[in-house]
């Protein structure tokens, strides 16, 4: 499959931002597949495979991530990763 | 749980001294409870509320006061309490059974065993064997190693590495309590306790090399005999599916005692003893209060509430 690049902003909706249980779905999802994925915000920018990356991200409820997937499986992984922001990853 | 008189002598001749005087043929009477009882109050004639359940004990008291009764009366005495149909006496400080208790044993069927510990230790000693006896009890398939005096039983299924994480935790420092089967028991305060079966005590299976001593190759100081269980590792082939936090700990039931458990992923050349290692002591800390993977996500939470973006 051909390699492509997709980039995605999504809001975090859940109550309590990416905390320790978001950063742990967001990791067990991105690292099932073999594209890079990268979460960024404000400048920081940390691969979305590392729990403490995202912890240290600072998801506050409200703000506003973009996430780069790039690889050849890169769309299904962009699609499993939006579900999860989308479901406000399951809390609430 | 009972258990009969049979198995307190089987289980307790050594251990505290005991000797048969009479009734051989009658050790199946049934030991319904786990105390002793001291008859001072029914030979006085009180049997309102009397132990009839339990071991009588004579001792200096006892027997002390036999000696100030009557011939008849201490007879009388001494039948009242058999009537009772208690499972059996026990006469310590070796005192010489006065012929009535030996008349009355033979004629109720009730064993007569004797001890030369002083009442009060044999009181002791036999109170901790018959509750470890009568304890709830299961052998679990799993490894049991201590830890800085942290157990871990590790689990898994069979090939996965459970004796040979448990070989380097030995060359580390730290100690076998048993290979692969491991007994344990449920002591009244709650807790598990794990030890190995007699006969493979200290022996380990190690896929290549066959059956090994422990003590012989690494030293007294490489065995435990028992140990209060703290954690239950499981060793697991990876699933993409593990816990990447902590902050939300799992449990498994041992004797209806929920016990902390973490599962491991094991891939080749992941150092298991290390880890292992580090999971006990991560237990330990979070024993004493400390768990620092809730801690850090409270704080997380805390920083990214205050940072909220308003909406609209």
């Amino acid at each position: 499959m051909a390699e492509e690049t997709i980039v995605k902003k999504f809001k975090v909706l859940n109550e309590y931002g990416i905390h320790a249980r978001p950063a742990a779905l967001l990791v067990k999802a991105a690292g099932k597949f073999d594209s890079e994925i990268f979460i960024e915000k404000d400048g920081n920018k940390v691969s979305c495979k590392s729990i403490m990356g995202l912890m240290t991200i600072e998801g506050y409820p409200g703000s506003t991530m973009q996430v780069t997937a790039s690889g050849s499986d890169a769309r299904e992984a962009m699609d499993e990763i939006e579900e999860l922001f989308v479901n406000k990853f399951f809390e609430d | 749980m009972s258990i009969t008189v049979r198995t307190l002598w089987e289980e307790g001749a050594e251990k505290l001294s005991l000797s048969i005087i009479v009734g051989e043929g009658n050790l199946d009477r049934k030991l319904a409870e786990t105390a002793m009882n001291r008859p001072g109050l029914a030979l006085t004639g009180f049997f309102q509320y009397f132990a009839n359940q339990r071991m009588q004990i004579f001792g200096l008291a006892e027997f002390t006061y036999l000696k100030s009764l009557s011939q008849t009366e201490k007879m009388k005495r001494l039948k009242e309490l058999f009537d009772q149909q208690i499972p059996g006496i026990v006469i310590t400080r070796n005192r010489k059974a006065p012929k009535e208790i030996l008349e009355l044993a033979e004629q109720y069927k009730v064993p007569v065993l004797r001890t030369p510990m002083v009442t009060m230790n044999f009181v002791n000693e036999c109170t901790v064997l018959l509750e470890k006896l009568t304890a709830p009890y299961e052998r679990v398939q799993g490894t049991t190693m201590e830890l800085m005096g942290i157990g871990v039983l590790i689990r898994g299924k069979p090939g996965i590495g459970k004796s040979e994480t448990a070989l380097s935790l030995i060359e580390r420092g730290h100690s076998l309590v048993s290979d692969d089967v491991t007994e344990s028991r449920l002591t009244s305060r709650g807790r598990i306790v794990c030890w190995a079966s007699e006969v493979t005590r200290y022996h380990m299976e190690i896929r290549g090399l066959g059956i090994i001593h422990v003590p012989s190759l690494f030293g007294v100081a490489a065995i435990r005999r028992q140990t209060e269980l703290d954690l239950v590792v499981n060793l697991t082939k990876p699933t993409g599916n593990e816990d990447r936090t902590g902050v939300y700990p799992e449990t498994v039931s041992i004797l209806g005692v929920d016990v902390p458990s973490i599962t491991l992923p094991v891939r080749s050349g992941r150092d298991m003893a290390n880890i292992v290692e580090v999971a006990a002591l991560n237990q330990k800390l979070k024993e004493l209060g400390h768990d620092a993977a809730k801690e850090l996500d409270d704080k997380i939470i805390n920083r990214l509430t205050k940072g909220r973006v308003k909406h609209g």
